[in-house]
């Protein structure tokens, strides 16, 4: 230790800096996530309704008991998971495929590209609008024409956003549609980070198109393709815009989601205390599969 | 209906308030809708008229507030304090005011002739807890519209008097008959097009027709065995049968009956002047069908309320009573089209009046046909859950299942509030 104090006082000065370049984004995370988040904690305890002439009182869990027991808010959280399910797996895929077929230095391939992304500038309410249109029931609506000549006449038309079996899946094919260009445009990005040598080599080594694939891409992949699926995940649990515009969480319930009745329940019910109540449980939910899917990864980091 | 207009509109009723006026001159706030331009103008000259009548003495400052979010941007002044003294509200979502403690019952500041003189549906609508807490200038209606010669064509009879409505049997036979002559099969409107408020509005009178209604009756506490009971799910079954036999217009241009593509249409006294000069002499003014109990209509408009901010409740109550006038009331019921809302202004009115081509809805008002909506603060609750329920059961979900979603949902919020029971004290309407 040649200079105690000096190496000291450096220290302090750079960790005062350090605080200091952090703090403006410090103090932004504590105003506008750490302090509506504390705030939304302590109004699921009350009974709180705004514009309500009773008294607000401590409720306890009892919020948490409502929503829990409230089929409706069941019914949004089976619709989150199911949607999650649903179209976490198939917009990956098809974010790979996409990305795999357009990964090629092929003349006005950027047009392409771009046409692929198109959808993801485009405002949710604006898409959502669009496809109302194009989901329009009775022979004429153009989906409905399109399977039928597809199916040679065999389809029975179906009045998708109105039909309890088959709005959901309306709506998570217009999602996985909206928002596939983005993870594309990721994926893409790796598929031209992976090192030509390592396709060269596996060549040379009689390696096929497909073993190239399974065992040079796909590991070179792993890692946008946790993030890609990470982020889905999150975006399919925020699911809310095109159901307000689309099916207003209707028919029966079929298409609610755990935002949609949060946002029911504040803004048209007036229960505060409701609404900040489904909001915890919807951090939890997605707090926990955040950790889930990290521990995953860690782990298999470890095996490697 | 523009944004910007009412908006301005506001704006400069907000900024004309600047006249000179000497320390004993009460001055009041008042909040209108920003309806039609012809009741804007209306309700302009009628502030005008009465400031320069009462100078020195009261001054309204009036505020237009746009339409379709009227009632969301008065609760959002309502939670920051800031109601002016009187106010406009639409029909049952008085009840919410009255909970929240923010109006003042009327009596003490009307003379008993002029309640005597409203039309008793005005004053069922306002009549809440015991107290009259709102008087509307005019109030509303529902009639089926029809093309009588093309009722002729099919030799049905055409009901004049509420008492002759059609039952739900003969409508059905109505519309077979007439689907048969129709191109497209189509020929009933009901008034799909229209959004909000427009499904509990013309819809409850099916309810109430068929011995059933939104909430149970007399305490509105509860939705369950009514809205899902086996009357309400007959009745709605009886509507969505129409739309499955494709019998109903879409409407989606708002055409289907001046057009000619129907030959009747469900419609409120607003329909009238456009119907009129497309159909003329032709027209025929239908009661609603018979479900069961008779024909039921729906009733209730804007209304004037006074909030407990006012300080100066006997002058609020003069620029009442000269709204209640019946030159006042008809010349605001000719600019809206409406339905006048005294008994001496009604005997007066080219429409309403006997003799008129809308007495019909005269006589229903008048005739305990007219029916409120619920009238309990859940309303708004009510409103929306019922749109989303009628949305349902017009894409084909079985009635039952969607009207018992639709009761649990009520049901749910009125427990969440408690029951809408009142504050105990003197801050509520209970007073």
């Amino acid at each position: 230790m040649p200079w105690p104090g000096s190496w000291k006082r450096a220290l302090d000065r750079e960790a005062v800096a350090g605080w200091l370049l952090a703090a403006p984004a410090v103090a932004l995370l504590l105003a506008f996530v750490a302090a509506p988040f504390a705030l939304a904690l302590g109004l699921s305890v009350t009974d709180l309704r705004l514009g309500s002439p009773l008294p607000v009182h401590w409720a306890g869990l009892a919020q948490y008991a409502a929503i829990l027991d409230d089929p409706g808010f069941r019914r949004a959280l089976l619709n989150n998971a199911v949607f999650a399910a649903v179209v976490v797996p198939a917009q990956t895929l098809l974010a790979l495929a996409l990305a795999l077929l357009l990964d090629r230095p092929l003349r006005g391939m950027a047009v392409l590209r771009t046409l692929f992304f198109l959808p993801v500038v485009f405002p949710m309410a604006l898409v959502a609008v669009v496809w109302t249109l194009l989901y329009a029931p009775g022979p004429d609506g153009p989906v409905n024409a399109a399977l039928a000549s597809l199916t040679l006449g065999a389809w029975t038309p179906v009045d998708f956003l109105h039909d309890p079996d088959w709005a959901l899946p309306a709506l998570m094919v217009l999602s996985v549609w909206q928002g596939v260009g983005f993870q594309m445009v990721i994926l893409l990005a790796a598929l031209q980070g992976v090192p030509a040598h390592l396709h060269e080599a596996a060549r040379l080594d009689g390696a096929g198109p497909v073993r190239r694939f399974l065992h040079v891409t796909l590991p070179q992949l792993r890692n946008p393709l946790i993030f890609v699926a990470l982020v889905t995940t999150i975006l399919a649990f925020r699911l809310f815009d095109q159901v307000q515009i689309m099916t207003r969480g209707g028919p029966l319930d079929a298409t609610t989601t755990v935002m949609y009745e949060a946002v029911t329940a504040v803004f048209e019910r007036q229960q505060v205390a409701r609404g900040a109540a489904m909001t915890v449980v919807f951090f939890a939910v997605v707090l926990a599969i955040t950790v889930l899917q990290r521990r995953l990864v860690r782990e298999r980091r470890e095996i490697e | 209906m523009g944004w910007t207009v009412p908006a301005l509109a506001a704006l400069l009723a907000a900024c004309g308030g600047g006249a000179p006026g000497d320390g004993d001159t009460a001055r009041l706030e008042a909040w209108f809708h920003a309806g039609r331009q012809a009741e804007r103008r209306v309700m302009r000259q009628q502030v005008a008229r009465f400031n320069a009548a009462h100078r020195g003495q009261i001054r309204i400052d009036l505020t237009l507030i746009p339409e379709g979010s009227y009632n969301a941007q008065v609760q959002a002044a309502a939670l920051a304090g800031e109601l002016p003294d009187l106010l406009e509200l639409d029909g049952p979502y008085l009840y919410r005011y009255v909970w929240q403690g923010r109006l003042r019952p009327l009596e003490p500041f009307l003379p008993d002739g002029l309640v005597a003189d409203l039309l008793p549906s005005i004053r069922a609508q306002g009549r809440y807890r015991g107290h009259l807490y709102s008087v509307g200038v005019f109030d509303s209606g529902l009639a089926l519209y029809a093309r009588r010669s093309r009722l002729e064509a099919v030799g049905v009879r055409i009901p004049r008097h509420p008492e002759g409505a059609w039952s739900w049997r003969e409508l059905d036979r109505v519309l077979r008959l007439l689907a048969r002559r129709d191109p497209d099969g189509a020929v009933l409107d009901l008034h799909l097009d229209y959004r909000g408020e427009w499904f509990p509005y013309a819809f409850g009178p099916v309810l109430w027709s068929a011995g059933a209604g939104f909430l149970e009756r007399p305490g509105y506490g509860r939705a369950a065995g009514t809205l899902d009971g086996p009357r309400a799910v007959f009745a709605m079954r009886r509507i969505q049968r129409w739309l499955e036999r494709g019998y109903v217009d879409p409407n989606l241009d708002d055409a289907a009956f001046p057009a000619g593509r129907v030959a009747l249409s469900w419609g409120g006294h607003w329909s009238y002047p456009r119907y009129r000069e497309a159909v003329g002499d032709d027209l025929a003014v239908l009661p609603l069908p018979d479900f069961g109990e008779g024909s039921r209509t729906a009733q209730g408009s804007w209304a004037w309320a006074l909030t407990r901010r006012c300080r100066e409740p006997q002058a609020a109550a003069r620029f009442l009573r000269f709204l209640l006038r019946p030159p006042e009331v008809l010349r605001m019921a000719r600019a809206n089209g409406a339905v006048p809302g005294t008994l001496p202004a009604l005997r007066r009115s080219e429409l309403y009046g006997p003799g008129g081509p809308l007495r019909l809805l005269a006589e229903q008002l008048r005739g305990g046909r007219a029916v409120p909506r619920p009238k309990t603060p859940a309303y708004p609750v009510v409103s929306t859950v019922f749109r989303d329920a009628f949305a349902d059961i017009r894409h084909g979900v079985d009635a039952a299942r969607a009207l018992h979603h639709a009761a649990r949902e009520i049901d749910a919020d009125i427990r969440a509030n408690e029951g809408y029971r009142f504050a105990e004290g003197g801050a509520s309407g209970a007073e």
